[in-house]
């Protein structure tokens, strides 16, 4: 992989009061890759998460995407560019199908948001894009169902399709399957591997359970307390020593010596 | 251009779909264009001693129509901004107020011409809004109640001040509105009902439009949830505008016709009182619903007309009564409930047809 870095921080940083959830971050994403962020829990992963969507305003440092500072940016700008930002705690239209909460993403970067005179159903491309991304995660028969209605699994989906259908460079997944049941896992993370594969998007995701990312990774930054404790391949990081007793336990590394 | 080339068969089928869709809608406005010659028959009253305009019973109906049609409008106005855009605003009677007490003076002290009036009343409505959402970014949810609260107790001291009292009359409010005489309500009831129904309903098919455009269905996202909205890549700043710039112009109209009809201005149309009108008459209709505002403004207005004349000054007791009543037992408003259990009926009667015929029920 020797692609161009897409997305690239410096120094970053974020205070709240006296804690430091993320402390000096300098993380640099190639492009068309799946980078895995992994740490145990309050590691920083999610406040990294929001810096780089810009839903924080970091203390100090900068994000660069495509080699744009985009570190000020306000939050409906960034999408704009590119990216499009999961959510760890479900975060959808509740009372609006899924269809429509789609819809809403594929209009979002069209020319047509304040035609206020004609019927949203003379737009067709918005709602022929929203049918392609749901498609694409498996909703289709689904799609007329209020978001609220769906199961769990479904709605982390749905999730998906919404930040799919702008068609971004760089998607950013904050726990795609968090809450999920454990069989549907597996699922959601050949489609996410999917996805990088055949549309050559760039995704980063943020996970705390190892093993899902393991398969799927092609780099694998790992965090604790807020610092980048060692960055490299899913077999460099499950060889690292520090990493092993800092996150993965002595279980995991008596499990990869069984293996082995 | 695409309608051009649409087949008459196509068109009618097309129209009649159109019609069967919205039966309930046409029955009101027929029901609405033939209120006064209804009225007329039952009392007795030949049309043409209606025409003439003579007092009797269909004047009278007439009146509380147009006062109805008025209501109606402010609260569809309300019902954009609470119901759709899910902004909750204290400060919704100044809207009207403004409309109301600019028509007045414009046309009192400055005798200005109407048309010239109603051009400055919608430069005034765009004002305000703008005024609103200045504090938008700035404040959410309550907070931003209590802003535009503060904004519109602001304009009710200073309509009542002995300062404005030449123009706008302090504490007894604007009295005399010279109407145009060709719109006069007392010598030309029926026009004013006809007018004062007229925009009601073009107000209320634009503001249908609206909520079913691109721009609208971003405005429902934002009372689903902003936060996402922002995330999808709408600046809601400019969505919130829109809907409260649309709001304004709907609730000044209202209050234009308002000091037209009485002719005076009282100083109510200005108070918190009248916010929690507009607030109670979309809770009654169902908030959201649009055609809710309607029903909830003809309610509110014929319950405070009824009980005030059978129980005089305790009415309003009663009135609270009935609307706790009303909050707790339909708790999405009489459309709401009725659109659910529409739903709730209609899927009903689709199993009972998978059941009869063997078909398994659509998902």
């Amino acid at each position: 992989m020797d692609g161009s870095i897409i997305l690239e921080t410096k120094n970053l940083r974020k205070e709240f009061g006296a804690l430091v959830a993320v402390d000096n971050v300098d993380l640099r994403v190639q492009a068309n890759t799946v980078h895995a962020i992994i740490g145990p829990n309050g590691a920083g992963k999610t406040t990294l998460f929001n810096l780089l969507s810009n839903a924080f305003e970091p203390t100090a440092g900068k994000v660069f995407f495509q080699g744009r500072d985009i570190t000020h940016l306000p939050t409906h700008r960034i999408i704009h560019l590119g990216i499009g930002r999961s959510f760890q705690i479900t975060n959808l239209f509740p009372n609006l199908t899924a269809l429509e909460n789609v819809r809403l993403a594929a209009q979002a970067l069209g020319k047509d948001n304040f035609r206020f005179l004609r019927a949203a159903s003379h737009f067709k491309r918005y709602e022929q894009r929203a049918w392609e991304a749901l498609n694409l995660v498996g909703l289709t028969d689904r799609a007329l169902m209020p978001a609220r209605a769906l199961p769990h699994g479904d709605q982390r989906k749905l999730e998906l399709a919404i930040i799919l259908a702008p068609d971004p460079k760089l998607l950013l997944l904050d726990e795609p399957t968090a809450g999920m049941a454990a069989e549907q896992v597996p699922e959601m993370m050949n489609l996410i591997s999917q996805i990088n594969k055949t549309s050559s998007k760039t995704i980063i995701l943020v996970e705390h359970n190892m093993s899902v990312v393991m398969n799927i990774s092609d780099r694998i930054t790992v965090m604790h307390l807020g610092r980048v404790l060692a960055e490299g391949t899913p077999s460099e990081i499950a060889a690292n020593p520090e990493v092993q007793n800092a996150y993965l336990g002595k279980l995991y590394g008596d499990m990869k010596k069984r293996e082995a | 251009m695409n309608q051009a080339s649409i087949s008459p068969s196509k068109f009618s089928s097309r129209f009649k779909s159109f019609f069967r869709g919205n039966l309930g809608g046409w029955i009101v406005i027929l029901a609405m264009v033939l209120l006064p010659f209804i009225t007329s028959l039952i009392s007795g009253q030949s049309i043409s001693n209606l025409l003439a305009n003579e007092s009797g019973m269909a004047k009278f109906v007439q009146g509380l129509a147009i006062e109805i049609f008025i209501l109606a409008l402010y609260a569809l106005s309300y019902d954009l901004i609470l119901g759709v855009t899910g902004l909750l605003s204290f400060g919704h009677a100044m809207f009207f107020a403004v409309g109301a007490y600019l028509t007045g003076i414009l046309l009192k002290s400055f005798g200005w011409s109407l048309w010239a009036t109603l051009g400055m009343v919608l430069v005034a409505a765009i004002i305000q809004a703008i005024l609103f959402a200045v504090v938008l970014p700035r404040v959410q949810g309550v907070t931003f109640a209590l802003v535009t609260l503060g904004i519109a107790s602001v304009f009710y001291i200073v309509i009542q001040s002995h300062e404005m009292s030449a123009y706008a009359g302090a504490d007894v409010g604007l009295q005399g509105v010279v109407a145009p005489e060709f719109i006069n309500a007392a010598d030309h009831r029926m026009r004013f009902y006809f007018v004062t129904l007229g925009l009601l309903i073009g107000m209320y098919l634009l503001y249908k439009r609206f909520v079913n455009s691109p721009t609208g269905r971003v405005c429902i996202a934002i009372r689903e949830n902003e936060k996402r909205a922002l995330m999808l890549g709408y600046n809601t700043f400019y969505f919130k505008l829109i809907a409260l710039t649309l709001a304004s112009i709907t609730a000044a109209l209202a209050g234009c016709l308002h000091a037209l009809f009485q002719p005076i201005v009282s100083p109510h149309t200005a108070s918190m009182g009248f916010t929690i009108a507009a607030l109670l008459m979309t809770l009654i209709g169902g908030v959201g619903t649009l055609s809710g505002a309607l029903v909830g403004a003809a309610i509110y207005r014929l319950l405070e007309y009824g009980l005030k004349n059978i129980f005089g000054e305790q009415a309003t007791f009663l009135l609270g009564v009935v609307y706790v009543l009303i909050v707790l037992f339909l708790p999405y408003g009489i459309i709401g409930t009725w659109k659910l259990r529409a739903l709730q009926i209609r899927s009903g009667w689709q199993r009972l047809i998978g059941l009869v015929t063997g078909k398994p029920k659509q998902a």
